[in-house]
């Protein structure tokens, strides 16, 4: 029975999180296929761990960090750096949006022009709704920090996309 | 447009974009996972152990040495049902694992090589000794197995190989694990038995019923 529950508790946390964990994991490493392998993997992960995972304040936190940990293992693996081509990651996103997805691709490009802590730093706190703390404690940073990276990053991501838009605006 | 325009323009990105990975693959991926962190948990464990144990007899004045020549390992069935295995050498898989199965065991034995591919790990969360196998934590290793007691379906795995401790010599206690060739030259390398057993899934091609 133990083990049913475990099951169960496991798969209503995959339905609710997994497309939150992916967004937010591609934010961070530019490549959608890339993303969803790491996503899964973590997952993987949490349910060989669940009874500890489950414990965590912020599993979801717990699946991320793992997911990125993953992918710094990877690219230490691979001896080389990728860095995320947000020109890339548009035209990829592009062609999606018209088959199975909405994301805006201005936004997405935007998010991947900012440092990688900022982008780190939005995810978790826009798309997995986590609070200052958690989101110090999954990036292993100080809470200040958190809120110092998400002031510039709102104010990097107002700027790119006001000169988007009078870019687009006929003058 | 102002900070909260873009965190709201953010914020809407949020569920479109969606994992298509199947939840029962996840977990397919994480039994596997799983399987391997027990592997070297058990495996882990029992180096520690064997090591202290080998030190413990190298470190021995000679005289303490036993002189008889016992066999690498012995099967005896007790009245109750109980068959008890002492494994002293990891020699001979092939013959402890038919001895095993002829009495009525299930059984997968390795030495020194990987596991046999047929096998599966034995789903869903188990506790060996609760599950009618009992491995000793010293050396010679005893492995009781009740077999009345196995779950429904499983069978025995039971894996053996070397590896290498090192020892502080004079200090028999201060016996430890280490990946690294020791530095000291007061340190001495002592190949060690690991054993580790663990519940499979009972196939022909892996436990032979």
């Amino acid at each position: 029975m133990a083990v049913r529950t475990h099951a169960l508790d496991f798969e209503e946390f995959y339905r609710g999180s997994k497309d939150e964990c992916l967004l937010t994991v591609l934010v961070s490493v530019g490549d959608k296929e890339m993303a969803q392998d790491l996503v899964a993997e973590a997952f993987a992960r949490a349910w060989a761990s669940w009874r500890t995972v489950s414990r965590h304040p912020a599993p979801i936190a717990w699946v991320v960090r793992t997911a990125l940990n993953l992918n710094i293992s990877r690219l230490r693996r691979r001896r080389e750096i990728s860095v995320p081509d947000p020109g890339r990651i548009e035209r990829q996103i592009a062609i999606e949006r018209v088959a199975d997805s909405s994301v805006d691709p201005r936004i997405m490009a935007a998010l991947l022009r900012l440092p990688a802590r900022q982008r780190q730093v939005i995810a978790l706190r826009l798309f997995l709704d986590l609070d200052t703390s958690h989101t110090a404690e999954a990036l292993g940073i100080a809470p200040g920090t958190v809120q110092a990276h998400l002031g510039r990053a709102i104010a990097a991501l107002r700027n790119d996309l006001v000169c988007e838009r009078n870019q687009e605006t006929p003058p | 447009m102002n900070d909260d325009d873009v965190l709201t323009a953010v914020r809407d990105q949020r569920n479109k974009l969606l994992m298509t990975t199947p939840v029962e693959q996840v977990i397919s991926r994480g039994r596997a996972v799983r399987a391997r962190h027990r592997i070297r948990r058990l495996a882990g464990t029992l180096a520690v152990v064997a090591a202290a144990a080998v030190a413990l007899t190298v470190l021995l004045p000679a005289n303490h040495q036993p002189t008889a020549q016992l066999a690498a390992w012995t099967v005896t069935r007790q009245a109750n049902g109980t068959i008890n295995v002492t494994i002293r050498e990891l020699r001979d898989a092939a013959g402890l694992q038919s001895m095993l199965r002829a009495d009525g065991v299930p059984t997968s034995v390795t030495f020194g090589s990987e596991p046999n591919p047929s096998c599966r790990e034995y789903p869903g969360q188990w506790n060996l000794s609760q599950s009618g196998v009992q491995l000793s934590n010293s050396s010679p290793y005893i492995l009781a197995i009740h077999p009345s007691a196995l779950p429904r379906g499983a069978g025995v795995w039971l894996g053996g190989k070397f590896d290498f401790a090192y020892s502080t010599l004079g200090h028999p206690q201060i016996t430890y694990i280490s990946p690294r060739l020791p530095k000291s030259p007061v340190s001495k390398v002592v190949r060690v038995p690991v054993l580790g057993a663990g519940l499979v899934q009972a196939s022909p091609q892996c436990t032979g019923s």
